[in-house]
This record gives structure tokens, sequence and C-alpha cells, in this order.
């Protein structure tokens, strides 16, 4: 807070000569920029005369940021060989759509900033702006980390205007309603905010705009950091807003009645209010047959289950509850731990953690490297330990599941929060055994059923619950028995299909 | 003070009563039972079932009157602020009593059954932990909770149906062997099983709709019968007539007979899941008794009430080390208090309010 205090105190200085509008001398406005663009080689200001009108001008852009064919062929061509008829002046031709007029120093050199070129027009007391931006932008792509198999493969990219264009592609409706809002002293990202007007909760809305209104820093980076602005609860290991990479599950999502964040220079799209089913769901759940896509996420859910609680048992009967196993596996199991000078749990954390390393060192490394990772960390973890007598053969099937079970969660956000939970729960059950798991799954249950999402609960439809909604979170019904909007997202129109199913049997 | 975040839907509002009453209690209640009434013992588990959702019903006509309060704004209603105060702070005295004795019974069953080693002032610390974190908010997370519980334990009734190969149903025959006089004294244990529905008192101004109430009231109740009669049926069945009355906590045992190929010693995986149960009984209760001293001090916000109860438990724990006699003990004492309190309370607070209606439309006229 402090901090913030002081950076607001500061003399803006940026903004200091910006209070007065242009003035009618071309010069001086030329001065100004120069003075406000000062160590910017990279600003072009070109004087010119124009023809039809004989005036003194000046086109003032960055060149890096815009497009110069445009620049050439559309504003300058006409501008300088076009000799119209009639000699009105107030007439530029330049054959561009986008054209705006302002006196305000502050737009034009947002305008400048933004990759929009400016014209000064001798004893005239207003710039023009034509919208000629073109940053550097990668092409529209397949998004790796949610790839998918039925699903269009299209990702967002780091332009917020193609982003929201993507979105707008699915939705081909009027009430695809799109606030656009800036965020940061410094960076200025712009968000555009987009729901369907007749289908979101506005306060849910409301709220979201309240929330990002409140946040006053520097620069937001990209849209993980203003996700974690605008969240809840800060202090929980669940991600409680969805980021995603996808246009199609965007689109389903606003069709829900969410409400989705647009972030410009961002690859993601936070969605929110968020609950905790949407992070088990892909869009290839929805492409594929129901009875696949059931199985598949109830494979999901077994994951997580695992993922959080199949170390921590494995400690729990080692140390404390021997006597639930049965014979046969107990002396098996013994076998292969009779070399281990360990207690389990100190196995357990040796190998968890090694695993751990072994993948975030996988996601930074270059594909080749990272496939020697790989590698090394296979015979490591698989041979070499088990055959020094470090850890057990049980520990490493014990490891590997829990690793596949993570991986399982299509959300990489909600897996990685599953790997983190798992450590205190080896801690509890080390501790306390069987009751320690009991009270660490209570204290997750305590912060679960507590937990919320703008404003609305988390753990909806499970906590609170609400069966009707159940036909899209375990198992997914067939398509044409989905009728309704789920209770989560508040939506205020709650239907959404009205399908009568072909008989195709009675033909 | 009510808004719509902090109602509770019917649903939750069976479950929250239903969990109140579902607890330690069932663990010795076949034996209990056996002791007085031998093996007719569940026919008073019927009769206590009637008395209670009739004392029920009646709590829901009484609340109707004062829709929008808790019992305790009721009697400050009808018979001013002295006795409302005093009314909170015995509602208080019975919940912080109830919830002391269930709380350290909780941590004791751990103890003799799960942890044998553990020090039970560490049992206490670490259910408090859970208890701070679910009872600091409102009543609708609390609702919430009862009813994940409810649903995610409701598949032990399944494991509970596998000992019944090796029942022997006649044990239960003759029905009536000894004739009333021994089930007559059995209801007295068994009423105390059905006691936890007068949470209702303080619910019922927070149910989204109020009509269901009654329905509600009655439909929690029914599924506490239910399972009464299951396990007790099922144990008289299992056990013999007279082998029941050596074990503590038959409930339990029963269990002791699941072997699979994967996992034996099912019960301490079994008790372990058990701890759940109980915290939907020692939950709603400890939120009543911070809700009652939290009215009194003039306060909204109970989390720091909450926080210095679990103080007191744990200094109670270190001053008196818990054991099962003392626990016994004042159980037997707050038993008292609870029939009064849940059942003589009602009667005489609906004779009070019918007659004051009556009354008052007399004076009216």
């Amino acid at each position: 807070m402090k901090f913030f205090r002081k950076y607001n105190n500061q003399p803006n200085f940026t903004q200091q000569h910006n209070r007065n509008p242009i003035s009618s001398d071309l010069t001086e406005n030329i001065e100004e920029i120069q003075s406000i663009f000062s160590e910017t080689p990279d600003l072009v200001v070109r004087d010119f005369v124009i023809t039809h009108s004989n005036r003194q001008a000046a086109l003032v852009y960055l060149s890096g940021i815009t497009d110069s064919q445009t620049i050439n062929n559309h504003v300058l061509k006409p501008l300088l060989f076009e000799n119209g008829k009639d000699n009105s002046e107030t007439d530029l031709r330049v054959s561009l759509g986008h054209i705006k007029e302002t006196n305000k120093w502050q737009q034009i050199e947002s305008a400048i900033l933004n990759g929009e070129c400016v014209l000064f027009v001798e004893k005239r007391t207003e710039a023009f702006i034509y919208f000629t931006s073109s940053f550097p932008k990668r092409s529209i792509e397949d998004s790796p980390i949610e790839s998918s198999i039925h699903g269009s493969h299209v990702g967002f990219t780091e332009t917020g205007g193609d982003n929201v264009a993507l979105i707008r592609k699915q939705i081909y409706n009027r009430e695809l309603k799109i606030k656009e809002m800036t965020v940061g002293e410094r960076g200025k990202s712009k968000l555009a905010i987009l729901y369907l007007a007749d289908v979101a909760n506005h306060e849910v809305l409301k709220e979201i705009e309240e929330r990002i209104q409140k946040v006053n820093v520097d620069s937001v980076i990209n849209a993980g950091v203003l996700a974690e602005y605008i969240e809840d609860n800060p202090y929980s290991p669940f991600p409680q807003l969805l980021l995603t990479e996808r246009p199609d599950f965007a689109a389903s999502e606003i069709l829900q009645g969410r409400i989705a964040i647009v972030v410009d220079r961002s690859p993601n799209v936070i969605i929110g209010p968020a609950t905790f089913d949407s992070f088990f769901k892909t869009i290839d759940d929805y492409s594929s047959r129901w009875m696949v896509a059931s199985f598949i996420r109830l494979m999901r859910y077994f994951g997580f289950l695992i993922a959080i609680f199949l170390p921590s048992i494995y400690i729990a009967i080692i140390f404390f509850h021997f006597e639930v196993i049965p014979l046969k596996l107990l002396l098996s199991i013994g076998e292969s731990r009779e070399r281990v000078p360990f207690p389990p749990y100190i196995e357990a954390f040796i190998m968890e953690i090694t695993l751990e390393m072994l993948r975030e060192a996988g996601v930074r490394l270059p594909a080749k490297i990272g496939q020697t990772v790989g590698i090394v960390g296979g015979i490591v973890i698989g041979q070499a330990a088990v055959e020094a007598g470090i850890v057990s053969n049980v520990m490493v099937i014990v490891v590997a599941l829990t690793a596949i079970a993570s991986f399982i969660i299509p959300n990489y956000e909600m897996g990685s929060a599953i790997r983190m939970v798992r450590f205190p729960m080896m801690i509890l059950a080390s501790l306390f055994g069987f009751v320690g798991l009991a009270i660490g799954l209570m204290i997750l249950l305590a912060h679960f059923i507590a937990l919320e999402s703008l404003g609305m609960p988390y753990g909806s439809p499970i906590a609170p619950l609400r069966f009707p909604d159940w036909n899209d979170v375990f198992i997914r019904l067939p398509q044409w028995s989905i009728k309704k909007r789920p209770l989560s997202t508040s939506a205020v129109q709650m239907k959404k299909a009205d399908s009568h199913r072909p008989k195709g049997g009675e033909q | 003070m009510i808004n719509k975040k902090n109602q509770i839907t019917p649903m939750q509002f069976i479950l929250l009563i239903h969990g109140v009453q579902m607890g330690v209690g069932v663990l010795t209640l076949p034996r209990e039972l056996a002791q007085k009434a031998g093996t007719d013992g569940w026919i008073a588990i019927i009769i206590c079932w009637f008395f209670s959702t009739l004392i029920s019903l009646i709590i829901i006509q009484i609340m109707k009157k004062y829709p929008n309060g808790t019992i305790l704004d009721l009697v400050t209603h009808y018979f001013g602020k002295w006795i409302g105060r005093a009314s909170t702070i015995i509602f208080a005295l019975y919940f912080a009593i109830l919830t002391h004795v269930l709380f350290i019974r909780e941590a004791l069953f751990i103890q003799a059954w799960i942890l044998p080693h553990t020090n039970i002032l560490i049992l206490i610390l670490l259910l408090s932990i859970p208890s701070y974190l679910i009872v600091r908010k409102n009543i609708s997370i609390l609702a919430r909770y009862s009813q994940f519980v409810y649903f995610m334990t409701l598949w032990a009734i399944l494991i509970y149906l596998i000992p019944m190969k090796h029942a022997e149903w006649l044990h239960l025959l003759p029905v009536l062997k000894e004739g009333w006089v021994p089930i007559f004294t059995a209801v007295k244990t068994a009423i105390l099983s059905f006691v936890g529905f007068e949470v209702a008192f303080f619910l019922y101004p927070y149910l989204q709709k109020k009509d269901k109430a009654s329905l509600g009231i009655v439909v929690a109740n029914t599924l506490s019968l239910l399972m009464y009669l299951m396990i007790t049926i099922g144990a008289f069945a299992f056990f013999s007539p007279d082998e029941i009355t050596i074990y503590n906590e038959p409930t339990i045992i029963i269990l002791k007979v699941i072997e699979f190929e994967f996992i034996e010693r099912l019960e301490i995986v079994f008790f372990s899941f058990y701890i759940f149960v109980i915290s939907t009984t020692v939950l709603p209760l400890m939120f009543m008794t911070v809700f009652c001293t939290s009215q009194l001090a003039g306060r909204q916000d109970h989390s720091r009430h909450i926080a210095w109860f679990l103080l007191l438990e744990c200094i109670f724990a270190v001053l008196f080390p818990p054991t099962f006699d003392n626990n016994f003990l004042l159980q037997k004492m707050i038993d008292q208090a609870g029939l009064i309190l849940a059942f003589a309370f009602p009667i005489c607070l609906w004779g009070y309010v019918w007659l004051h209606g009556l009354f008052k439309r007399r004076a009216s006229k």
C-alpha cells in the first residue's frame, strides 16, 4: 500500500506537458512531439505539402509498429499526388476506413504508441489519426498446451484484436457484447470483456469490472497476472479463474453464460466465474461420443484423487497400518523394502521431489535436450535408485502412478495445484496415518466448499449440491438431454436448448 | 441479518439435522439396547422415532409464529429481554457441554481404535484445525459440508451389508419375548440417539422454503430411524444375544469379519472415514454454541468465539486428561438436560404460544 501511495504522489512527468490542446502552428507541434518522444530513433516525422490544398503538413508515426504499405499507398500517395477538383479544406483524402480527429496530446501520444499515424496540418487545431498499426505478430496456430483431437486447430495469439475476432467467429450474435478497459499505468494493457448480454449475469459482470478498476499497477504482463489480481482467494491452492488458449472453449463458456476477458499481449483468455468441474472439461468431451467422454471424465476425477492421496496412502499403510494389507501383498512389499534404509516418508519425499524436478526440467528445456532428461530420469527413477537400495519398487510404482494421474487433468494450473497439495497430505499421513489423511481431506473440503469464484460458489454443483446440473459433471450425458445452462454461472437465461431427438429406430 | 447467500435448501436442512442425530451414539447403540431389552431393542427405536418426530413437528409449529428469527429471538419476543438472555445462556451452555462431550469422545475413539500411542491433546489439536475452518464460516457453508459428507459416506452402507451373510436371523425371534416392559426401559436410552433435532430451532429462519420445513424434519428423523434400525437389527442378527453386550462398540466389530483380496482390517479404514460422520454431529453443535455466545456478546462475527472455544477445549484436555469414564459421566448429565431441552421445553413453549395466541385473539375481539 505504501508503495502505491508513493507511486501516485510522484508527479507523473510523462503527462506533465500534455495539458494544452495542440496549437495551430505546425513547427510548434512537431517540437512538442519530438520532446515527448526524445531518444526514440524509430519515430518518423515526414514533412510534406498536401497537393490539393497546398498546405504544409507532417505525418508522425513509429516505424516498427506501423504498416508501411498502408501508409505509403493509402495515406501519403493520395495526399501527395491527388489533385482534387473541389478545394474544400476539411476534406483530406485518404483511402482508409478508420480515422479519428483529436486535439489532445494525450490521445495523440497513445495513438502513436499504438502504431497509428498522426497527421498535423498547418493552421489546423486538430490532428488526424489514421489506423495503420501493425505490430509484429505470429500466425494463428494450434495451442500446444491444450491440443485436442477433434476440436478446431486454432489457438489464441498475442494480439487482443485477433483474439476477439476468433471468439466472434464462433458466436454470430448481436448479443455478444464487448466492453473495453485498460489496466496498468505504464503498460496500458487493453482488456476486452466479452459476454452475452441476455445470458450473462450483470451482477457478476459488475463485480469483474469493479475488481479490474481497482487494479492499480505499472503493467499487467499477461492474463495470469491479471487473474491473480482479481481472483477471490489468493491463499487457495486451486485456480479460481479459467485460463484457456482455445477460442472454441472460450466461446462455449461464453455461451454457458460465463464472461471472458481478453487481455492484449497475452495468448490466454480469462474465463469466470469458474467452477471446480470446469477444470476437468475439454472441448473433446463434446466432440466425442458421450460414453467415451464420460469414461474419460471419470478417469480424470479418479486421477485427481490418486494424484493427491496415493503417496500419502502408501506412507500411512507402510508406516502405521500395515495390518490392513493382506499377508501376501505385505510379504511382497516387505521384500521390496527389505534393503531400503529410510522410513517410507523420506523415501516418498525423495521420489516425489525428484519427479517434480524432472518435470520442471523437461518443461523449460528445448525439445532435444528434454528427451535426454526424460531418459536420464527414467533410468534414475526406474532402475538405479531401486538397485542401489534407496527406494523400493512399490514406491516407484506409486510415484509413476501419481505422475500419470496428475497429467491426465486437462488444465495445467489445476494439475500443478494437485501436485502441490499432495505434499501436505504426505506430511499429515506420516504423522497420523489414516487419521491424518481424513483430517487433511476435511481441511481440503472445508476450503473447497467455502471457495468462491467472482462471488459464485466454486464447488457447484457438487457443494452446494444440485443434481440437475450433474448431467455434465462427472459424466456427460447425451447432448440432447442437456437443455439448461448450469446454475453456477448464474445465467439470466437458463434454457439453452429445446431439442427433439429423432427416433432413429422407428424407421 | 439473513441475506440470500446465507440460506439453506430443504435438502441441506434435512441432512444437517440428520447429520447431528447420526454420530458417536450409533457405535454403542446396539449394545446399550441389548443390555436393556435384549434383541427386542429395535422396537424401542421405532417408538422413539414416533416421539421425536412429534416433537420436531411441534418445534416447526412454534417457529412458524416467528419465522424470521431463531428461538432466541422468539423467546425474547414473547418473554422480554431478560428471559431471552437467560435462555441464550442456557442454550449456549447446553450446546457447549454437548459439543465438548462429543468432541472429546471423537478424539478418544480415534485414540482407542487407530492411534493408541498418540497423546490425546495432539489429537484434539489436530481435530481443531478443520473444525475451526468450517465453523468460522456461516450456516450455509456448514450445510454444504453436511450435505457433501452425507453423500460421500453413503457407500459405507453397502460395506455394512457384506457381513450380513454371517447373520443369524433367528436371533431376532421371538419378537416381544419378554413383553413390553424391557422395551419401555430401553426407550429412555434410544431416545437420546434422536436428540439433535432441536437444532431446527436455529436452522428454521435460514431455510429457503419454509413450507418444506415440516416435511424436511420428518424426513430427517426417518432417515435417522432407517440407519439406526439397519445397524441395530444387523448387529442383533450378527452377534448372539449374549455376545453383543461384551463389546463396547459392536457396530465396528461387525466389520472385522470383512476381508478382501486387497484389503483386510477394514474397520480401521472405515473408522478413519467415520470421523467425517462424527464431524457432522460435532460441527453444527459447535456452530450453535458460538452462535449463542456471539448473540450474547451482541456480535455478528463468531470466528473469534470459535477460536476461544477450541482453545478452551485444549486447556481443558491438559487440566483434566479425558478418559472414557469421565466422558460418559458428563454425558449422563447432559443427557438429562437434552431430554428437557429437546422434549419438555418445546411442549411447554408450544402450549404457552398457543394460549398466548388464544388470549390475544379473544382480547382483540
